[in-house]
């Protein structure tokens, strides 16, 4: 829901029209005072799979991003955390394994661990001499009702592209959030669909239908379908992965995603994320989901 | 609160004390000042008399009641531009004296400097008030070739404008929406065009121009920075007169006259943009985006009366829009927007007696911002807006020359509008919400006395007393403990919700030193029931107004001042410092994380924080207002700091637009008949920004983290301006000049905003956060040919 921001760019342009001027832009050095270094998580515990706990860092705004693959790990990824989940009163300790072709490139994990539904999980994380916990409990799946494919209605003249639709029925109780995922044809990995988070707030149970693109993928997954971003096309195959999140990870998620679509809009304020973890940044989240195909007709 | 109210029934017995002394037998010359030329009554302007050394200035109507001792005096009335007046009169029983005052004659140079003209600056017990000459106005530098009095007044010190060409105030460390502006005392909800670049005031159309920044009188309320009060002209009762400008991007049209001569009169006043029509012819038919553009335009109308000597009436309305279109017919995607406001104020002059005058006034206020958007199947709007009714009465009794009463209540019914939204998806129609509307009450009465204890001490105390109630229809949106609306209280119509009933003490008073100065004091407490946070960076047309309700309490400001004032070379030079220390309670501000979409189907409060304000500074002022050569030096010395509890983890940040140092030079030269100049030079600490420091990755995308609130000082805003107006015709029934005017002379690239650019390819390992400056206006020269016959 952008239609408040979009318009005063074009406000913007307009006027700089109407005083027949261009306006003048130019680079400038910023010196800023950052944070330290702080610890960045970005962790998963599905029901009936290993948990998958990427550790990250901070760096400097005005930094360079790494040149290659191995830069990548020694900057952003940390290597040598110390990293346990505690369930039932058991500890588990995570190890670090690393899978240059598949993301997360690097993460920890603990194969004597499956998320189960309706258990808490307390994650630890010491690193960079600071520790951060995070708790999240894994809520029950909700089906996908049914599904369809539709041509993009914002533009008429569109024979071949368009939007993957859901339907879903919210159950009775308040404060359920859902995030979806999807892959199509011959891709490996789900990735979260373009605005993928939603919940309950104003449609608590009842059923909703939920209509999505694709979204751009994380750097350095090979998108084989450039031409078709955002869209899904005619005859596409898409796998669906419908999850069931907590309201707090829902609040990260939907900040989180709110806020790579203002980046850098100077008349937005800034959005901040609203995160999960205690002594540390990003969402410890625990979620279930359920699974669906669909062949893309008309 | 008791003690309040106990300490004020003090205040008020000793005033009503003061004004029951001696025995001597009095009479009262009251009267009318007016302009010869035109009938134009004169507000402000000084009347003196000589053997008393006692004077007074007349009200907004150009009234004036002095009561003295039956005498005989000497009646000096004078008013910069205008020829001085003098008049013996005896006084054996109550006079009537209506002065005609006549314009100073071009070729007469400021023949002298009499000692009868009253240094109103040293004597009043005004602190923080500057008026402005519309006339002067228009000798100076317009940007784009448009006279803009809100530009004028952010010249003035501690007065600061939102960035460049902005025309947004912010008074004493105070918010843009602290700032009562009043266009003949009705709201002006949005004083902005266009982005803020210009604002919605045609000088064509005003007469007056004063503003309060501190000490504001106990008749002003509702606001805690300042009070911006704009008077319309009345139009001409002598002859019929038109007045004209063509500019580069606007045209004004004002035309006035006698409905009967001497009785009643009439002022009609339009000015459009019009780029969007001129460029048309050169839009292709086939362009993608033909039938795109965006004009505004203002029409200011005004009517007078005088029923009878005691009786005079008064209706002026103005209605102004800006519309921007945008269509793409290749995408089929279209927008418009239309914004704007419209008020109509219906005002009564009667004069009871000699020493009672009394203004009553009905008010219709009303500002609207609209926005639809249309593609092919799909269809969405959004409106918002505030209306208001007011009805006014406001009493000013002169029960001797050493008093003048003013007291009188006000009511407002406020109508408020969130953001609603509607649409439509394959002509199905689809909602958001309910749609909204926040009802109000807000009332008040006030009393104030303005008085010399003896020669050298003057008092000014008041009391104003005010009352906010929100009622119903109204749905409250209840959360629980994760922020999920479970429940809802409704409201019925009328229901009162919540109230909040406020004194507000206002004390101000002068100390004369000598005849050449003096020093003031003032202490003022004022409560604010409305406001306007804002999620962007700027003011815009889509800042919502909305009011006090159970969560959002009414925003409370102190303000102590202290000033030294002296005037120089038989007044012809005012020097003044004065230092302010304000506190601003229950400020309000969206809470981190914030969406622009949170305020739909719930209340947009459930999304605010509250905390507190200080600011504090010094404002140092030098001003020539007689001679050909006149002009003004303003520096500000100014902090302004905001603490909420919520936000920067509690600790105290710098508001956006704390800015440290603020210089303004403004000057005009009147060379000869034909040709007179102007300059303003400004130089300005720049706006704080908040940017990121840090930054981390999430699933691969970056997420930008930001350190403490307004971390960034941007660049500092220097300008410098000069025009030139060239009377072609001075003088005879067509009369015209012309107006050159530079802005930004040396170019200065002023910074508008910072926005971050990530460059480059992150799998090529070129990707980059880059800080891009962007400036907008660089050198303008315009020229404006402005007539009148």
């Amino acid at each position: 829901m952008n239609m408040r921001i979009k318009p005063i760019f074009a406000f913007l342009a307009l006027t700089m029209l109407t005083l027949g001027l261009s306006s003048c832009e130019r680079e400038i050095e910023i010196e800023l005072e950052g944070s330290e270094p702080n610890i960045v998580v970005e962790g998963l515990i599905e029901a009936g799979e290993h948990p998958r706990v990427l550790i990250t860092k901070n760096r400097g705004f005005f930094d360079n991003f790494p040149t290659d693959f191995a830069a990548l790990l020694d900057t952003f990824i940390l290597q040598n955390a110390v990293v346990k989940i505690t369930v039932d009163g058991t500890e588990y300790p995570l190890d670090f394994v690393v899978n240059p072709f598949q993301y997360p490139f690097a993460y920890y994990t603990s194969t004597s661990l499956i998320g189960e539904v309706g258990k808490t999980y307390l994650l630890r994380v010491e690193a960079l001499g600071k520790v951060a916990t995070a708790i999240t409990k894994i809520p029950p799946a909700v089906p996908i009702d049914s599904a369809y494919f539709g041509l993009n209605l914002f533009d008429a003249a569109e024979d071949s592209l368009g939007f993957l639709y859901i339907v879903y029925t919210d159950p009775d109780t308040l404060g359920n959030a859902y995030r979806l995922y999807a892959k199509r044809n011959s891709e490996t990995q789900f990735f979260p669909v373009e605005g993928a988070i939603t919940n309950d707030q104003f449609i608590n149970g009842r059923t909703i239908t939920f209509f999505s693109g694709q979204s751009d993928k994380p750097f350095a997954v090979q998108d084989t379908f450039i031409d078709s971003r955002f869209f899904y096309a005619l005859g596409d195959t898409i796998y669906m992965k419908f999850c069931s999140i907590g309201s707090r990870e829902f609040d990260f998620y939907n900040t989180f995603e709110a806020a790579t679509g203002t980046n850098g809009n100077p008349f937005a304020s800034p959005i901040l994320i609203k995160s999960n973890v205690n002594g540390g940044l990003g969402v410890w989240c625990g979620q279930s989901f359920y699974l669906d195909t669909l062949i893309a007709t008309q | 609160m008791k003690n309040q109210i106990k300490n004020c029934a003090l205040l008020l017995l000793f005033i009503l004390s003061t004004t029951t002394v001696s025995a001597q037998k009095k009479f009262t010359l009251s009267g009318y000042v007016k302009d010869d030329s035109n009938g134009e009554s004169m507000p402000g302007a000084n009347v003196y008399i000589a053997e008393t050394k006692q004077g007074a200035a007349t009200n907004t109507y150009g009234f004036y009641s002095l009561t003295l001792p039956e005498g005989t005096y000497t009646v000096s009335v004078s008013f910069v531009g205008f020829q001085d007046f003098k008049q013996q009169v005896q006084l054996n029983k109550d006079t009537r004296l209506n002065i005609n005052l006549k314009i100073k004659a071009i070729e007469a140079k400021e023949i002298e400097i009499t000692d009868t003209r009253i240094e109103q600056n040293l004597k009043s017990t005004d602190m923080g008030r500057v008026e402005v000459s519309v006339e002067e106005m228009k000798k100076l530098p317009a940007f784009f070739g448009e006279v803009d009095l809100v530009k004028i007044v952010q010249l003035i010190p501690g007065v600061k404008n939102g960035g460049e060409g902005n025309t947004g105030l912010y008074v004493r460390g105070g918010g843009p929406d602290q700032n009562l502006v009043l266009l003949d005392e009705a709201v002006v909800y949005n004083a902005a065009h266009l982005l803020g670049f210009f604002s919605v005031f045609n000088s064509d159309a005003v007469k007056t121009v004063d503003l309060h920044k501190g000490g504001m009188p106990a008749q002003y309320g509702g606001r805690l920075a300042s009070v911006l009060d704009i008077s319309m002209k009345e139009g001409n009762m002598k002859k019929y007169q038109v007045d004209g400008g063509i500019g580069l991007i606007a045209s004004r049209l004002t035309a006035q006259g006698p409905i009967k001569k001497d009785t009643s009169s009439f002022i009609i006043s339009a000015r459009r943009t019009y780029l969007d029509v001129l460029i048309q012819p050169f839009v292709r038919e086939t362009s993608p985006t033909k039938g795109s553009g965006y004009y505004f335009y203002d029409l200011n109308t005004k009517i007078n009366y005088r029923l009878s000597d005691k009786d005079r009436l008064f209706i002026s309305g103005y209605f102004g829009r800006d519309v921007f279109t945008f269509k793409s017919t290749e995408s089929g995607f279209n927008i418009r927007i239309p914004w704007g406001n419209a008020t109509v104020s219906t005002r009564w002059n009667h004069l009871f007696s000699n020493k009672l005058f009394l203004n009553t006034s009905l008010i219709f206020s009303d500002y609207q911002f609209e926005s639809n958007v249309e593609q092919t199947a799909f269809k969405f709007n959004v409106f918002s807006g505030v209306r208001d009714y007011n009805a006014k009465m406001d009493f000013t009794w002169y029960p001797s020359y050493r008093h003048t009463v003013k007291f009188g209540a006000n009511y407002i019914y406020h109508r408020f509008t969130p953001n609603n939204a509607s649409g439509e998806l394959v002509g199905e129609a689809f909602s958001l919400g309910p749609p909204e509307q926040i009802f109000a009450h807000e009332s008040a009465v006030y009393l104030s006395d303005d008085f010399d204890v003896n020669d050298k001490f003057r008092i000014h105390a008041g009391l104003r007393a005010s009352m906010f109630n929100q009622v119903g229809p109204f749905t409250r949106y209840l959360k629980d403990e994760n922020g999920f609306t479970n429940d809802s209280i409704v409201y019925g119509q009328g229901e009162p919700i919540q109230t909040y009933p406020n004194l507000e003490p206002r004390l101000m008073m002068r100390y004369q030193l000598n005849g050449k100065s003096s020093i003031k004091a003032s202490y003022t407490m004022n409560y604010q029931y409305i406001h306007i946070t804002s999620l962007a960076n700027q003011s815009l047309p889509t800042d919502l107004w909305f009011p006090s309700t159970a969560l959002v309490r009414p925003q409370k400001g102190v303000q102590y001042s202290l000033g030294y004032y002296r005037n120089f070379k038989e007044n012809a030079w005012e020097a003044s410092v004065e230092a302010y220390y304000k506190s601003m309670e229950n400020q309000v501000e969206f809470k981190d994380g914030t969406l622009p979409s949170d305020g739909l189907n719930d209340n947009v409060d459930n999304f605010l924080t509250f905390g507190r304000g200080e600011a504090y500074g010094a404002e140092f002022f030098l001003k020539k207002s007689m001679g050909d050569f006149s002009g003004w030096i303003g520096y500000t010395l100014s902090w302004t700091t905001r603490t909420f509890p919520e936000l920067n983890n509690g600790k105290t940040f710098y508001a956006r637009y704390d800015r440290r140092h603020d210089l303004s030079l403004v000057l005009s030269y009147d060379l000869n008949e034909k040709w007179s100049f102007g300059t303003v030079f400004v130089f300005a600490s720049g706006n704080l920004m908040w940017l990121p420091t840090n930054l981390y990755y999430f699933e691969g995308k970056p997420v930008l983290q930001y350190g403490e609130r307004n971390n960034y000082r941007m660049p500092a805003y220097h300008r410098w301006d000069l025009s030139a107006t060239w009377y072609t015709r001075k003088t005879g029934k067509y009369r015209a000049n012309w107006n050159f005017s530079i802005y930004n002379v040396y170019s200065r690239l002023n910074p508008y905003f910072i926005y971050i650019d990530p460059e480059g390819d992150v799998t090529q390992g070129t990707f980059e956060n880059n800080a891009k400056m962007v400036s907008l206006f660089p050198i303008i020269p315009s020229v404006t040919y402005n007539f009148s016959f």
